[in-house]
């Protein structure tokens, strides 16, 4: 990271070079009979623009800009942890966003270079981005972010509320960083080499719970994971067909460790099982998980004739893993099924799992007449895996030692497949309509043996047939139109919560209504019922935006952009509550109002002094089974200095508050001011 | 041996594939000199009736030609393969000698203003033969006519580029459409893109997927959710079975929630219980209606179930999901 910040904020002194005899070289350029076409058009489009600009130097090699600045927050006036887990931006210096292009005219290692940076400085999500690409060389990009992940909502996971002890006990404190690499060779060409690299990693600490009969211990946690993904195939784009054959590996660990030293740690129950305390006293758990997964795929795309195109794609991965669990653990600890009070247990457990997964999806696109399309496409979607973990749990009991050896084996397939016709007709120029049938069916079942516990055997079955009808609709230029409803009956769903006999519609519409006005809606309705004895499932919700973007005199004194979108849910489920088996229903509402608005005021200019006011934000209100409010106003003013430097400041309001969880409300105000230098 | 047999076969397909590269790469540098003064093409154009040559165009349309001379399409001005040297204009909008001459709208093709399958047809006469496409038959984007030209600016006017690239660019366009999706991102527990943190295509592949709601894959088929969340990626010796029969948004709202942890329920034993109900299905059976164990929910320890049940997302050291 701290070369990251180096190396961003080296740029702009970079950028303050002059571009040494570039201009000069240009003309020299266009001499040569042997130039690149690319560096001919690009100087002659240089020469022109020097003719027509006063400005002697025509376009600068290198453009972009650098933001940085200082960071304050004020105070969280209530929930901590909660603004942690949904804002989490700090007090400090910042590169608030950095975005360099270079463009060597002559084209040497590159044509051209992007270099951006955004969130620099200990934020939560920092991400750089570096692209280089040389025209029919090479393209090779390079993506990293450093995302946190900080998650301690109170009211989640807090058995211990009741007691007036705020502690989430499934919390973390994390950063995930991700690094992607990807380099394409000769890009353009009908034969392209392609190979790439992946790398994610989590570390960071948090709380989670250990788990024994009779009560569970809330215990520090350190997680520490790591994949590495590692590809590389070549393409051939050829003038009818192409093809994609790529393969490539990944590599995981996961080495999360649960320890406790020392101490009473009495658990969430705190009262006595046959008369005793239970307790841990030291705790040392470590998952050694190793992963590794090899895959291939193939895609081609063939313009068979002019009136046909055939898709088809296979794809094949087949991850696994090895695990060796090791867990040694003291206190009061209790057995259930023998009643048996032990003060120490050794857990030693090494298991492996295979998870084969197979994708193959074929489809065409006819055009037997001119305005008739049919798409008809299949797809077949199968993972087989098994697994099987050994383990010995050893418990060291004043009576003396017991051993329990377990071997436990599991399965796990689903087969899903899909086959979809579509009709497209464009009625006229402006009207387009589809009918189209899709079919799904599939299976699934899920075993561990020996049956014990709750997770032994369930299968379930799939079968669907859904009608698909839609209109895209252009009655002039500026108008928008499209809708598309599906209704599917079902004779078999995997899950009660499953769509099953469904209804969805959706419509979008886009109107620009001047030159400056350009309005947008977009609504969504889905209705589910299984109406099956043991499920009454009745599920509703409604979605409608209006979106507006308004620029009057082309923008010349800012503009004006907002939406506002309103959601219902309403869904309604019974089940059996498990202390006494009386019939329950999960009820489950939000109805929710979400605005976005962004006012952009262009103050007249006078020489270089021009400021831009931006003033607005967004908030989300919603009623029901979680009534939340969440509010994000902002506000900032850019103000030139000088032709290459603007100051700018900005202020940020975060409130959020729950009616039922009053604890987890926070607001605080961020205010923040910087630099821009642009080149 | 199929050890010796594995080397073999890797030195051949690398032979192979440098062999191809080779090729490939002197077929690349055949070209160059070929292509290499940039005003001939456009004095050749005339030589096919009907045509005007990108020079011309550029005399009224010059801020456009501008702009195209940076983006990746001057490609086609310049390169001889492509077979519209000096046209590159004309490659989309058709001849354009009468145009030039009247300068009427009437007499010259416009991608913007036709139906989305003709205006695809046009693109795609060069880039069908793409893996971007691969999936296109999947995508809703094609099915809903939303033509390329709904996400790409053919002349990369005002930039060089012929897509939004940055992550907060790439939010915009989407939610010019996608308003609703857009605003899911404004509630409480989100993933981070409206801080552009991430952008809409890390998720989604905007050109067509194997999987439903156009995402993208992680390692060739797995869900692109596994991309990010590689902890969750399993396989696991013991499964929670939603996991792999319906995905993540069985249980989390994939864009946005109120709820913690953007489940799809306030509560985490809602969303355990609406599945784990007790009620027997037998008309058409469903997976997973048997309870957990006794337990009695009115006690704090049990209202959220995954204080005990901590890998609800799989386990590889338990069958009940407790470690």
């Amino acid at each position: 990271m701290k070369t990251l910040l180096l190396f961003v904020t080296l740029l702009p002194l970079l950028a303050q070079q002059p571009p040494a005899a570039a201009p000069a070289a240009e003309p020299k350029q266009e001499a040569k009979p042997d130039a690149k076409p690319e560096a001919k058009t690009e100087a002659k489009a240089d020469a022109k623009d020097a003719q027509a600009s006063p400005v002697p130097t025509a376009e600068s090699w290198l453009t972009g800009s650098i933001d940085f600045g200082y960071r304050w927050r004020t105070d969280v006036a209530g929930s901590v942890p909660t603004y942690r887990s949904i804002v989490n931006l700090g007090s400090g210096p910042k590169i608030f966003g950095a975005d360099f292009t270079l463009i060597d005219p002559k084209h040497r290692a590159f044509d051209r270079l992007d270099v951006r940076a955004y969130s620099l400085g200990d934020d939560p999500y920092s991400s750089f981005y570096l692209s280089a690409k040389k025209a029919r060389t090479y393209d090779l990009r390079a993506d990293y972010r450093n995302i946190a992940y900080y998650n301690a909502v109170p009211s989640y996971a807090d058995p211990l509320l009741a007691r007036g002890v705020m502690l989430s006990e499934q919390s973390y404190d994390t950063h995930r960083r991700f690094s992607s690499f990807s380099l394409d060779i000769l890009p353009g060409n009908w034969f392209v080499p392609f190979f790439a690299y992946d790398h994610n990693s989590g570390y960071g600490t948090g709380v989670t719970a250990f788990v024994t009969d009779g009560n569970e211990y809330p215990v520090p946690n350190r997680m520490n994971d790591l994949t590495n993904l590692f590809r590389g195939g070549v393409r051939f784009e050829l003038r009818r067909f192409h093809a994609t054959l790529e393969g490539g590996g990944t590599t995981y660990n996961d080495d999360q460790n649960l320890y406790q030293n020392g101490g009473t740690n009495l658990g969430n129950v705190n009262t006595r099982v046959f008369g005793q305390q239970l307790s841990l006293t030291n705790l040392a758990a470590s998952y050694g998980i190793h992963g590794t997964s090899n895959f291939s795929k193939g895609l081609f795309t063939a313009n068979a004739t002019s009136w046909l195109d055939v898709y088809g794609q296979f794809l094949f991965s087949q991850p696994d893993s090895d695990v060796r669990y090791q867990q040694l653990a003291s206190g009061n600890l209790f057995l259930q099924s023998q009643i048996l009070f032990y003060t120490s247990q050794q857990y030693l457990l090494s298991s492996v799992a295979k998870l084969p997964h197979t994708t193959a999806n074929l489809g065409f696109e006819l055009r037997p007449l001119r305005r008739i399309r049919i798409l008809e496409s299949w797809l077949t979607d199968r993972l087989h895996g098994t697994g099987s973990a050994n383990s010995a749990l050893t418990l060291n009991a004043t009576s003396g030692a017991q051993q329990i050896s377990s071997l436990l084996a599991s399965s796990i397939a689903t087969n899903y497949s899909q086959q979809q016709v579509d009709v497209i007709f464009d009625v006229n120029p402006k009207l387009t309509i589809r009918g189209g049938h899709r079919y799904v069916w599939g299976d699934a079942n899920y075993a561990v043996l020996p049956v014990a516990g709750l997770n032994s055997a369930d299968q379930g079955t799939l079968r669907r047939h859904v009608g698909i009808g839609a209109i895209t609709y252009r009655p002039f230029h500026k108008l928008s139109l499209t809708g598309e409803v599906e209704g599917a009956s079902s004779g078999g769903a995997y899950f009660r919560t499953s769509l099953y006999d469904y209804q969805k519609v959706r419509g979008q519409a886009r109107f620009n209504a001047t030159n400056t006005l350009t309005l947008a809606a977009d609504f969504t309705v889905l209705r589910n019922d299984n109406p099956n004895a043991g499920v009454k499932y009745n599920y509703a919700a409604n979605q409608a935006s209006l979106s507006l973007f308004w620029s009057p005199l082309s923008g010349k004194f800012g503009d004006l952009q907002g939406s506002y979108t309103r959601t219902q849910m309403k869904s309604d489920i019974g089940f059996l509550a498990p202390q006494d088996l009386s019939q329950q229903i999960s009820s489950y509402r939000d109805n929710g109002h979400t605005a976005t608005a962004l006012l952009n005021i262009k103050v007249p200019a006078h020489g270089v002094f021009a400021p831009k006011i931006t003033a607005g934000g967004s908030f989300y209100i919603s009623s029901g089974s979680r009534p939340t409010s969440y509010f994000q106003p902002i506000a900032t003013m850019r103000i030139p200095l000088c032709k290459n430097v603007a100051w700018f400041s900005e202020w940020r309001y975060y409130g959020y508050g729950e009616s039922f969880y009053l604890y987890e409300g926070f607001r605080t105000h961020l205010v923040s001011t910087g630099l821009r230098l642009t080149r | 041996m199929p050890s010796i047999d594995l080397s073999k076969r890797l030195r051949r397909l690398l032979v192979a594939v440098a062999s191809l590269t080779l090729l490939a790469a002197t077929g690349a540098a055949q070209d160059k000199p070929a292509a290499a003064p940039a005003d001939k093409p456009a004095a050749a154009a005339p030589e096919k009736p009907g045509y005007a040559g990108s020079e011309a165009c550029a005399t009224c349309h010059e801020d456009i030609s501008k702009a195209f001379d940076k983006s990746p399409h001057h490609q086609v001005d310049v390169n001889k393969k492509k077979g519209w040297e000096g046209r590159a204009c004309e490659s989309c909008h058709g001849p354009a000698q009468k145009h030039s001459e009247t300068t009427s709208v009437d007499d010259i093709r416009n991608p913007a203003k036709m139906t989305a399958a003709a205006a695809d047809k046009t693109c795609l006469t060069c880039h069908l033969n793409q893996p971007t496409h691969a999936g296109r038959l999947q995508s809703s984007h094609a099915k809903d006519q939303v033509s390329c030209t709904g996400c790409h600016k053919v002349h990369a006017d005002g930039g060089t580029k012929l897509v939004a690239r940055k992550n907060a660019a790439i939010n915009a366009q989407c939610s010019g459409c996608h308003i609703t999706a857009m605003a899911q991102f404004q509630k409480p527990m989100h993933h981070r893109v409206p801080e552009g943190a991430m952008s809409c295509v890390d998720c989604h592949n905007p050109h067509g997927s194997v999987r439903p709601a156009m995402a993208k894959s992680f390692a060739s088929n797995e869900p692109g959710c596994f991309k990010c969340h590689g902890d969750k990626r399993g396989p696991f010796p013991f499964e929670h079975a939603p996991m792999r029969f319906e995905g993540c948004a069985a249980c989390h709202e994939s864009h946005g929630s109120a709820n913690p942890r953007m489940l799809t329920r306030q509560e985490v034993r809602l969303v355990c219980l609406e599945c784990h109900a007790n009620l027997p299905v037998s008309k058409a059976p469903v997976a997973g209606v048997v309870p957990p164990a006794f337990h009695d929910l009115r006690s704090p320890r049990y209202q959220n179930c995954t204080v005990c049940h901590q890998k609800i997302h799989g386990s590889h050291v338990d069958r009940n999901l407790l470690r």
